[in-house]
């Protein structure tokens, strides 16, 4: 479509101002975690100063927060590494398997995705509690499968489906098992998928608050939950905490980037078929 | 397609075994637990059957409803703009610009950002005192506003944030619609003398209204059960101004510890999201799916 000089001009305004609005946030809490500590309160707020990593050092070297870290990324990564191993037979049978109840089994794969998070967890304490569960890395760990399962059987079933049915035809054909074909044909192909689901399952571990919040205490706390004791804190130190957010920010951002895509073809799939 | 020996059940157990032992069965034993008391200053005396007395007393609470109210008017707000922006935005996206690719990514990534980071930035920018907002107001002369501090105001600020957190992601459902829309209709239309506001009202819109259901559905789920970003923004005050029913509940089951209490407001949450997805379906959904 042609457009007029002006109605060019208007499309990228109006771009830059988008861009704008939604990136200052995002960027305001970079710079906030660059400022020297006198800085962060200043009024009106400073916009040039010489950046300093003091905050960084205060919250990488003086506090425990690189531990919740270290939390964070063990929790999420068994969650994640385990979620892929059992959702990719599942997704495998659902893709290319006769399975009676096809379609209720896809639907109770988003069911988890739907329920809010505090109808779940409180049953979990509750079970927890009386079993001595509670503030441990690999409980929060095996909670997290509600996220990372239901998401990997999805994309990953996805997959499978896109991949030449010939290939297990062949296979069938050739003798080979289920779980031979499994392992020898559809793995190598489905990589892409794996990485798919592991960056979104990464990501929502990464993420998740309240299951963290109610199901741990001081030893398994995650980051997320290590920054919210940061900001109810008597003193408020603002620069830590810009500090703090960023360093749990960037991979996310990075992982954002690689998985955009995937995330919204899941979502417009999902519900739409 | 079948193999000789396959053993389904097999390969679908350890996810839907896995599936039913983080969330069925947790699920069902919240049933079990909203009908009995269970308070931490009692339990260790028995958790006795109360029938539907957690129910009933949640039904006459006025904090309950206070909660439902709230959260379904910010639900109904923050949907309402998210929609009219998000589909604006993908207007706008759809036009052919330098950099689009580049541009799509940065729109998306607040979308990503943890929910109690969100929180933090917003704490940031919205702070009375030395807040961003409120010195761009100044400078143009305005009065400084209490964004979370004021009762009246705090639900508003939430809803600019998720605004702020969610449009994107609404636009990029909706980008994904409109690229599925066939140009010719619309094209005849302007040959035909339609304006481009009567062709994208009369045309465009009525063909993404799949995709639009879709992201009513999703943004619906996500708005109702809000509880992060309320959490570590304003943690449900001023004098539980912004308590949206997930905070309400966990205030009930981990400030009160009334977990059977929590519980049965667990299932009446779970009623009227499904009783409100309902009446979209019946709105917007019927000939969609």
């Amino acid at each position: 479509m042609r457009r007029s000089k002006r109605a060019t001009a208007t499309v990228y305004l109006l771009v830059v101002l988008a861009v704008l609005l939604f990136m200052f946030p995002i960027a305001w809490l970079f710079l906030t975690s660059l400022k020297p500590s006198t800085l962060t309160f200043a009024y009106p707020p400073v916009l040039v100063f010489e950046p300093t990593l003091q905050s960084y050092q205060e919250v990488l070297g003086q506090s425990d927060f690189p531990r919740y870290l270290l939390n964070s990324i063990i929790v999420g990564v068994l969650a994640t590494v385990v979620a892929l191993a059992i959702a990719l037979p599942a997704g495998y049978a659902l893709a290319r398997m006769r399975v009676r109840g096809r379609g209720v089994l896809r639907a109770a794969a988003l069911i988890p995705q739907m329920l809010p998070a505090i109808v779940v967890v409180i049953p979990l304490y509750m079970i927890f509690r009386s079993n001595g569960l509670l503030d441990n890395q690999l409980s929060l760990a095996f909670t997290y499968l509600a996220l990372t399962v239901p998401i990997s059987v999805w994309i990953l079933s996805r997959f499978i489906e896109d991949l030449p049915v010939e290939l297990d035809e062949a296979a069938l054909v050739d003798g080979a098992s289920r779980l031979q074909i499994l392992v020898k044909v559809v793995l190598p192909l489905v990589r892409p998928g794996l990485a798919a689901a592991a960056v979104l399952c990464l990501l929502y571990t990464w993420n998740e608050f309240l299951y963290a919040l109610i199901l741990t205490g001081r030893d398994a706390k995650t980051a997320p939950v290590a920054i919210v004791g940061f900001m109810t804190n008597k003193e408020i130190y603002w620069g830590r905490m810009a500090a703090a957010g960023t360093v749990v920010l960037v991979p996310v951002l990075a992982f954002g980037i690689v998985a955009h895509r995937h995330l919204v073809r899941g979502l417009v799939s999902g519900s739409g078929r | 397609m079948r193999g000789p020996r396959d053993r389904t059940w097999a390969f679908l157990l350890p996810a839907y075994g896995a599936i039913l032992a983080v969330v069925g069965i947790p699920v069902a034993y919240s049933l079990y637990l909203s009908f009995h008391r269970w308070k931490l200053t009692t339990f260790q005396a028995g958790v006795p059957f109360v029938g539907l007395d957690n129910y009933i007393q949640a039904v006459g609470d006025d904090g309950f409803w206070h909660s439902l109210e709230l959260t379904i008017g910010f639900m109904v707000v923050a949907l309402v703009v998210e929609l009219v922006l998000g589909i604006g935005l993908a207007v706008l996206l759809e036009q052919v610009f330098r950099g689009r690719r580049a541009v799509l990514i940065l729109l998306l990534l607040p979308m990503f950002v943890t929910n109690v980071v969100i929180g933090l930035i917003w704490r940031i920018l919205l702070s009375y005192d030395f807040g961003l907002l409120n010195w761009l107001l100044s400078v143009l002369g305005l009065p400084k506003v209490a964004w979370l501090g004021d009762p009246g105001l705090a639900l508003w600020s939430l809803v600019i944030v998720d605004v702020w957190n969610t449009t994107a992601f609404v636009a990029l459902l909706v980008l994904a619609g409109l690229a599925a829309v066939p140009d010719e209709p619309r094209q005849a239309a302007r040959v035909d003398g339609a304006s481009a506001w009567q062709t994208f009202r009369l045309i465009t819109l009525p063909l993404l209204k799949p995709v639009i259901f879709v992201a009513v559905v999703w943004r619906t789920i996500d708005l109702f059960r809000i509880f992060d970003v309320v959490y570590s923004l304003t943690g449900g005050g001023p004098y539980n101004a912004t308590e949206t029913i997930s905070v309400y509940a966990y205030n009930q089951g981990f400030a009160s510890f009334n977990l059977g209490f929590a519980s049965a407001i667990s299932y009446l949450i779970i009623l009227a999201l499904a009783f409100i997805l309902a009446i979209e379906y019946r709105l917007l959904g019927r000939r969609a799916t």
